[in-house]
């Protein structure tokens, strides 16, 4: 059965939120009744209760609200493990388009079946992207991919942020004026995706730029036959993550993508500033020789330059020595304002140092072992002790510049699958702490 | 020659915002011999009604003669029809409102302009209907069976209806309600919940 389930007007859909809503403060009341009686409960359970409902409700949505379950998945950090898991699965699920559809959009955009256009077209789709599906085809011997919207995806997108608003004011427990500034940089950047024009032309720009990393592979776009709705490219080979891991690679070929991808992303924050913000485990293809393919650039973060100094000079640690530099740079991440009170600054100021300090580490040594859960794992619990701290929660001020959002999202992806990956990698072969000293110790 | 007259009938309709008041009016216009159109149609209406019956042939032709359609089930060919209706419709786009503005659709009932495409659409998808019940792709159900074909010609109806209010961008919108109103026809048309409760229901009857 092909899209039957989705709830298809807005009401529906809002009626699939308020239910989501309504379960979880459900689970709340079941968890502190339950925790009443049996006081060795923990919230994980609670949690799990949770993520199974939320996932529930987007699970049987499409479009941005997938999109949104995925970029809760990559906020590892701020979500509990459980939420994270259930999340994980949106990233491939998706009911496929009917034939007939996919045959329209075709005519609508070139005046031409796929099957006028190519030598064969499989009419089943074989992966399904966030606001889209992929379909196989090819044309005179060569392979390609074919990428096809969601008919009406982008219109979707501003009601569908709309209700995802009071799930996310309980997942996460932002506050309103918080949330503000973050949604309208999330909507921007789902709206961007949706624009397959944009995409290829900054893939274009990124793999130019990218062409002398080593084991690095981009695939090569069509333009004459992609247009706002349609992709055309080469079919790249290899494995999701999962997959690739069942095929049992040696370490030296795991490290070998690691590195690949590690030196990939130096390249676009530090040279380009602007990342293929998009790091989830569906737009890797890894192959036996050890390259890493990269796939889908409809995401991409540019890095404003006054942002880039001050978020990245909380990566080196000469830099953190100076209490002076420390304030002015909480103050332009809006992480503190001059409204807070001298206690609650310092409280602040203290956590998020500990914090970067943690995340920092890969950055500060010449190798790092990303196979090391602990480190993870202590990430993970320092998340929830910041996003659980009462000078935060009771802050109604929005903390943390809106840029940071995808920058943290694209670092925890990164972060994760190099984990899952197992992968060591050489962190240090670039020198980019330098200009970031210069800027905040000379002046 | 009658697809020149009705296209000739379309612009006149057009550019004077109002259809012709008579044959003899419309003739004149276009420089024919009066008795020359009765060759073609009797009356104005008759016309009228063949021009929804045109699009929906061509439509139902170019679905026909694509590679996929031998191999897509009842559903994908129902839908695949509607796309190229609307497809083939939107040429004549503004000439559909005109004509939606003069004579309302109310279903489930429609106006006579439409009577022509009501044969032709029953007599297209009738044979796909029963493909189907064949496959078992839809439910074979004593009398109701008979009345599938009305209710997608009702689905079809409210199709159009929707495309002609649609102002979404390249009617994506339009897109949507097929495929989803196909598609709950469908599931309704198919083995489901329905079945069960018949059943239940002359279960109980039979045993009080």
């Amino acid at each position: 059965m092909e899209q039957n389930s989705i709830p298809s007007t807005k009401v529906e859909r809002a009626m699939r939120f308020v239910k989501t809503g309504a379960q979880i403060g459900g689970n709340y009341i079941k968890h502190y009744s339950k925790k009443m009686l049996d006081p060795s409960m923990t919230k994980e359970q609670l949690h799990e209760d949770n993520a199974e409902d939320v996932y529930n409700a987007l699970s049987e949505l499409k479009g941005s609200a997938l999109k949104v379950a995925q970029m809760l998945s990559m906020e590892k950090n701020v979500l509990p493990r459980a939420y994270v898991n259930k999340f994980a699965l949106a990233q491939y699920s998706a009911p496929p388009l009917s034939g007939p559809l996919i045959v329209q959009t075709f005519v609508k955009q070139f005046g031409k079946t796929p099957q006028q256009i190519f030598d064969t077209f499989n009419m089943q789709s074989t992966r399904a992207a966030s606001i889209g599906q992929v379909h196989e085809a090819t044309k005179d011997g060569q392979k390609l991919a074919i990428k096809i919207q969601y008919p009406g995806v982008a219109e979707s997108i501003k009601s569908d942020l709309k209700l995802v608003k009071p799930i996310a004011f309980r997942l996460i427990g932002l506050s309103e004026k918080e949330f503000e500034k973050y949604i309208i940089e999330v909507e921007s950047k789902l709206l961007e995706e949706t624009n397959y024009d944009l995409e290829l032309q900054r893939s274009k720009e990124i793999s130019r730029l990218c062409a002398d990393i080593p084991n690095i592979k981009f695939t090569k776009y069509y333009p004459e036959y992609s247009s706002n709705k349609v992709l055309v490219m080469d079919w790249l080979e290899g494995l999701h993550l999962e997959e690739f891991l069942k095929t049992n690679p040696t370490q030296e070929i795991k490290n070998q993508i690691g590195q690949a991808m590690w030196d990939f992303y130096d390249m676009q924050v530090h040279e380009q500033k602007a990342v293929h913000a998009d790091p989830h485990p569906g737009n890797f293809l890894m192959q036996a020789d050890g390259s890493l393919g990269v796939i889908d650039f409809g995401c991409v973060k540019e890095i404003p330059e006054d942002f880039y100094y001050n978020y990245f000079a909380l990566l080196v640690p000469e830099i953190l020595k100076s209490q002076e530099s420390i304030k002015r740079i909480m103050l332009q991440q809006q992480i503190v304002s001059e409204k807070d009170d001298k206690r609650t600054q310092d409280v602040i100021t203290d956590a998020f140092i500990r914090m970067t300090t943690l995340l920092s580490t890969p950055f500060v040594t010449d190798e790092f072992d990303f196979s090391n859960n602990d480190y993870i794992d202590k990430i993970y619990a320092l998340g929830e002790e910041v996003t659980n701290m009462k000078e935060l929660r009771e802050s109604k001020e929005g903390r943390g510049s809106q840029h940071a959002l995808y920058i943290n999202r694209t670092y925890f992806g990164i972060y994760s699958i190099l984990n899952v990956l197992g992968a060591k990698v050489k962190t240090g072969q670039r020198n980019w702490k330098q200009p970031l000293m210069d800027y905040h110790l000379n002046n | 020659m009658s697809n020149d007259l009705i296209k000739q009938y379309i612009n006149h309709t057009l550019e004077h915002n109002k259809t012709p008041e008579s044959v003899y009016l419309f003739a004149k216009a276009i420089n024919m011999e009066e008795k020359e159109f009765y060759n073609h149609y009797s009356s104005l209406e008759g016309l009228e009604a063949d021009i929804y019956k045109i699009w929906f042939e061509n439509a139902y032709k170019t679905c026909a003669d694509a590679e996929p359609w031998e191999q897509y089930s009842a559903r994908e060919k129902v839908l695949a029809v509607f796309f190229a209706f609307i497809e083939e419709a939107k040429n004549y786009r503004s000439f559909a409102v005109y004509l939606k503005n003069r004579d309302l659709v109310k279903l489930p009932r429609w106006p006579k302009y439409l009577n022509e495409l009501h044969e032709v659409f029953v007599d297209n998808m009738k044979p796909i209907l029963s493909e189907a019940i064949g496959t078992n792709e839809i439910q074979e159900r004593k009398y109701l069976d008979e009345k599938y074909v009305s209710g997608l010609w009702l689905n079809f109806l409210f199709v159009i209806t929707f495309w002609l209010n649609d102002s979404s961008k390249g009617f994506e919108k339009t897109d949507e309600s097929i495929e989803r109103s196909v598609n709950l026809a469908f599931d309704l048309m198919g083995k489901s919940a329905l079945d069960a409760a018949l059943d239940f229901g002359k279960f109980l009857f039979q045993n009080r």
